[in-house]
C-alpha cells in the first residue's frame, strides 16, 4: 500500500483523540540530535474544525482483535485496515519534523494480534527514534489496555508523555459499551504510569543523568454524550483523577455517532459541543482558579448551566460575596471575579504594589469591565451601586450560547436554540427569543 | 530625547540588524537630529543599572515592534522611567507602561505562532523557509531554530522586513535579502512530502465540527500564505 493512502486511513482513524498539545516539558537541543521541546507546547496548525495540530497524530494501526461499540476500528466496522511499519512512521515524523510540520508524534494503536504485540511495535517506533535518530522532539504514546506491566515501564522511558483513555465516565458505561475492556485494566496501568513518574522525578533530584520516565507526565481522555453521566458525576471523577493519579490532563470529547446501535444516541445525534466546553471551562476552573468541583455543580444542579460559563454561574448564585476590592483581596478571590482571569489576576498583584488601582488601570491592565465593573471595588470606584438585576444578568450570559448572533445556526448553541431553530425559526430570532426569557428568570432568582 | 532614543535604535540594539528601508521609515521624527553613538551607548548601558532587567528586556522586546507608534511609545516611557527608576517596569496599570507592555506581547505572540507555522522545505539538504510577519520576530526565532536544528543548515527569509536569518556550519548570522526573494521550486522528494502533509491536514480535521472562524482566531489569515497546508484554501 502507498503510504499517502496508509497515512490517509490511520490519521482518520486517530482523529477522535483529542489530545495533540506538546506541553508540560523543556528539552534543549544539542549537537548530534534533531529536536527539542518547550513547555507551554507549540501549535503547528489548526485544523478545520478548530483544533490546535501540534503533532503526528495516527494509529500504528487500526486492524482491532476488540469491539467496542463507539469506535469506528472496532472489529465488525466494514472499514479499510492499514498497519505503519515501525520504521516507516519513525521516518515519517522525522521528514515531518524537519520542515517543522510538527512538535512530535502522537502515537496509539488499535489492538493488533494481542495487547503486548502491539505494544511491542510501538516501543520499537519509539527505539528507532530515540536511539537511532536521536530524535529530541516530543512524543506522547498511548499505552494499550491490557498490556504486560514491564513494556508500559519500557514505552514510558522513550516517551514524554503517556495515556491511558478511561474511555468512558462510568464502570456501567465501560461494561455496556466497551466489553473487553475492564476498569480495572484501565486503572491499574494509570496507578503504575504515576508511581513510576514520581519515582523517576525524585530519582532525577539525586542523580542528573538518571533516565527520565514519562517526564511530561500523563493524562486521559472520556467521551461525553454516548452515556447517561452528569456533568457533576463527570467533573467529580476529573478531580479524583487529578489528585489521585496527578494527571496532567483530563480531556473531553463530545461524542460523535459513527456507528448504528441501539446502545448508542442515534446516528443524526449532534454533537454536545456547548456541553463539552462548558466542561473544559469547568476543568480550567479546576487546575487554575482554586475551585473544586462540588463547588462548581451540586446535587440539586447536577448538570451545567448552558447559558453562562461555570465561574460566571458560580459569580451570580454568590452575589452576597462580592464586591470584592482588587487593592486588598488575596489571589483566590480575585480570580473569583467574572471578567479576571488568572493573567490579569497576576498582574493586579503586581501592579498594585506600585500603586493603588483604579478602573481605568484596570482596563489598561486587561480587567474585562464589562463584567468585571459588578463584583469589584477599587480606588475612586466603590462597587455599582444597585445595579438592575437583569443588567448583570446581561453582562454576564455567553453569546455563544445564544448562536452569537449569527445568521447559520451554530453547532454551540444551546439546546433551547437549537429546537426553536429546528422549528424553522431564524436562528438570530432563536437566539434572542431565548435571551430574553433568561435574562428574566435568572434575575428573579438572584 | 529623540536624538537619545535614534541613536540609541540605530547603534546599540544587539538584537538584529536592521533593513535599510525600515530604517527610513522611522528616520522621519527624528531626520535633523544629529546621532551621537557614544551617548547612546550610554543610554543602552545606563537601561540595565537605572531601570533594573526587566525594563531592558521591556524596552528591547517592544522594539521589535512592527507598529508605527512604537518610537513614541518608548519614548514616553523611558521618559517616566528614567524619573522613576525600577518601579516604572512593574507598573502595569501605568498609562506610560501599559502600551509598551502591549507591544511587547504582540511581539512575543507573533513569535510564538511563527515557532510553529513556519514552513521549511528541503533543498539539497538546506532548510529554507519564507515567512512574512508583522514584527521583527528572527531575533526571537533565531534561538529556537538553531536549538531545534542544531546539525542542519537552514535559512528563515522575513520578506517583510528583508532580512534573512542563515544558519550555516553552526553559526547563526543575519543577511538583506532582495526584493522579490523566492525559494527554489521543490524536488520531487520534497513535492512527496508536502503532498503528505497537506493529506494529513485535510484528514484530521473532524467534518461534525467543521469551525472556519475557530481556526481563523488562532491561526489568522495572514499566515495562510507561507504554509504548506492552507496556501490552497486562502
Ligand atoms: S480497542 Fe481501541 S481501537 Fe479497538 S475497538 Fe476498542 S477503542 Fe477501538
Amino acid at each position: 500500500m502507498e503510504l499517502l493512502q496508509k497515512l490517509t486511513i490511520l490519521s482518520d482513524s486517530a482523529k477522535y483523540d483529542v489530545a495533540c498539545t506538546s506541553s508540560g516539558i523543556d528539552r534543549a537541543g544539542r549537537r548530534g540530535s534533531m529536536g527539542s521541546c518547550s513547555a507551554p507546547g507549540i501549535c503547528h496548525s489548526f485544523a478545520s474544525d478548530g483544533r490546535c495540530i501540534s503533532l503526528l497524530k495516527v494509529l500504528l494501526t487500526n486492524v482491532c482483535v476488540y469491539d467496542c461499540s463507539y469506535c469506528i476500528n472496532r472489529r465488525s466496522n466494514d472499514l479499510p485496515r492499514a498497519a505503519f511499519a515501525p520504521r516507516e512512521l519513525a521516518d515519517l515524523t522525522l521528514q515531518f519534523y524537519r520542515r517543522n510540520y510538527i512538535e512530535g508524534l502522537f502515537i496509539s494503536s488499535a489492538v493488533l494480534q494481542s495487547p503486548d504485540y502491539t505494544m511491542e511495535r510501538m516501543i520499537e517506533t519509539l527505539r528507532i527514534l530515540r536511539e537511532e535518530y536521536r530524535f529530541r522532539g516530543y512524543i506522547h504514546a498511548k499505552t494499550i489496555p491490557g498490556a504486560d506491566p514491564g513494556l508500559v515501564q519500557k514505552l514510558g522511558y522513550l516517551a514524554d508523555r503517556l495515556s491511558v483513555n478511561i474511555e468512558l465516565p462510568s464502570e456501567r458505561s465501560l461494561n455496556l459499551l466497551a466489553p473487553d475492556k475492564h476498569r480495572q485494566a484501565i486503572l491499574r496501568p494509570m496507578g503504575q504510569i504515576a508511581a513510576a513518574g514520581a519515582q523517576s522525578r525524585q530519582e532525577l533530584q539525586t542523580y542528573r543523568a538518571a533516565p527520565a520516565f514519562a517526564p511530561a507526565g500523563q493524562s486521559t481522555q472520556m467521551i461525553v454524550g454516548a452515556t447517561p453521566e452528569s456533568d457533576r458525576q463527570i467533573l467529580r471523577l476529573t478531580e479524583g483523577l487529578y489528585k489521585k493519579y496527578s494527571l496532567k490532563r483530563v480531556f473531553y470529547s463530545a461524542y460523535i455517532p459513527v456507528v448504528e446501535d441501539t446502545r448508542l444516541p442515534a446516528l443524526d445525534t449532534k454533537p454536545p459541543l456547548l456541553r463539552e466546553h462548558r466542561l473544559y471551562q469547568a476543568d480550567w476552573l479546576l487546575r487554575y482558579y482554586h475551585f473544586s468541583a462540588a463547588e462548581i455543580l451540586t446535587e440539586e444542579e447536577p448538570n451545567f448551566n448552558p447559558y453562562l460559563d461555570p465561574k460566571c454561574n458560580w459569580a451570580i448564585q454568590h452575589y452576597g460575596m462580592f464586591p470584592v476590592d482588587v487593592n486588598t483581596a488575596p489571589l483566590e478571590l480575585l480570580l473569583r471575579v467574572p471578567g479576571i482571569g488568572p493573567r490579569s489576576a497576576k498582574r493586579i498583584l503586581i501592579a498594585r504594589r506600585q500603586a493603588a488601582l483604579d478602573l481605568e488601570g484596570l482596563k489598561r491592565i486587561g480587567v474585562v469591565l464589562k463584567r468585571a465593573q459588578y463584583f469589584l471595588c477599587c480606588k475612586g470606584y466603590g462597587g455599582s451601586r444597585q445595579p438592575r438585576r437583569e443588567t448583570v444578568v446581561r453582562a454576564l450570559l455567553d453569546p455563544m450560547a445564544f448562536n452569537a448572533g449569527c445568521e447559520q445556526l451554530s453547532l454551540f448553541s444551546a439546546p433551547q436554540v437549537q429546537m426553536l431553530a429546528d422549528t424553522g425559526l431564524p436562528p438570530q430570532i432563536a437566539g434572542r427569543m431565548v435571551q430574553e426569557e433568561v435574562v428574566t428568570r435568572f434575575a428573579q432568582k438572584m | 530625547m529623540c536624538c537619545v532614543f535614534e541613536s540609541f535604535r540605530r547603534k546599540t540594539l544587539p538584537l538584529a540588524i536592521w533593513p535599510p528601508e525600515q530604517a527610513q521609515l522611522t528616520l522621519y521624527d527624528c531626520r535633523d537630529i544629529p546621532t551621537e553613538p557614544a551617548f547612546a551607548v550610554r543610554v543602552e548601558r545606563s537601561l540595565r543599572p537605572a531601570l533594573g532587567p526587566r525594563a531592558e528586556e521591556l524596552v528591547h522586546l517592544a522594539f521589535l515592534s512592527g507598529s508605527g507608534e512604537k518610537e513614541l511609545l518608548l519614548l514616553r516611557f523611558l521618559h517616566t522611567a528614567f524619573a522613576r527608576g525600577t518601579a516604572a517596569a512593574w507598573d502595569y496599570a501605568h498609562p506610560d507602561t501599559a502600551p509598551v507592555l502591549a507591544l511587547e506581547r504582540a511581539v512575543t505572540e507573533e513569535a510564538h505562532l511563527l515557532m510553529g507555522f513556519v514552513r521549511f522545505q528541503v533543498h539539497e539538504g538546506m532548510l529554507g523557509a519564507v515567512i512574512r510577519p508583522k514584527h521583527y520576530a528572527l531575533p526571537l526565532l533565531r534561538p529556537h531554530f538553531c536549538g531545534r536544528y542544531p546539525d542542519s543548515d537552514f535559512l528563515i527569509a522575513d520578506l517583510t522586513h528583508r532580512v534573512a536569518l542563515l544558519y550555516r556550519g553552526g553559526r547563526a548570522e543575519y543577511v538583506e535579502i532582495e526584493e522579490g526573494f523566492r525559494l527554489p521550486p521543490p524536488d520531487a522528494e520534497e513535492a512527496e512530502y508536502q503532498a503528505l502533509w497537506q493529506q494529513f491536514y485535510k484528514t484530521i480535521g473532524i467534518r461534525e465540527r467543521y469551525n472556519p472562524t475557530v481556526r481563523r482566531t488562532h491561526c489568522p489569515k495572514r499566515y495562510w500564505a507561507c504554509m504548506t497546508e492552507l496556501m490552497d484554501e486562502r
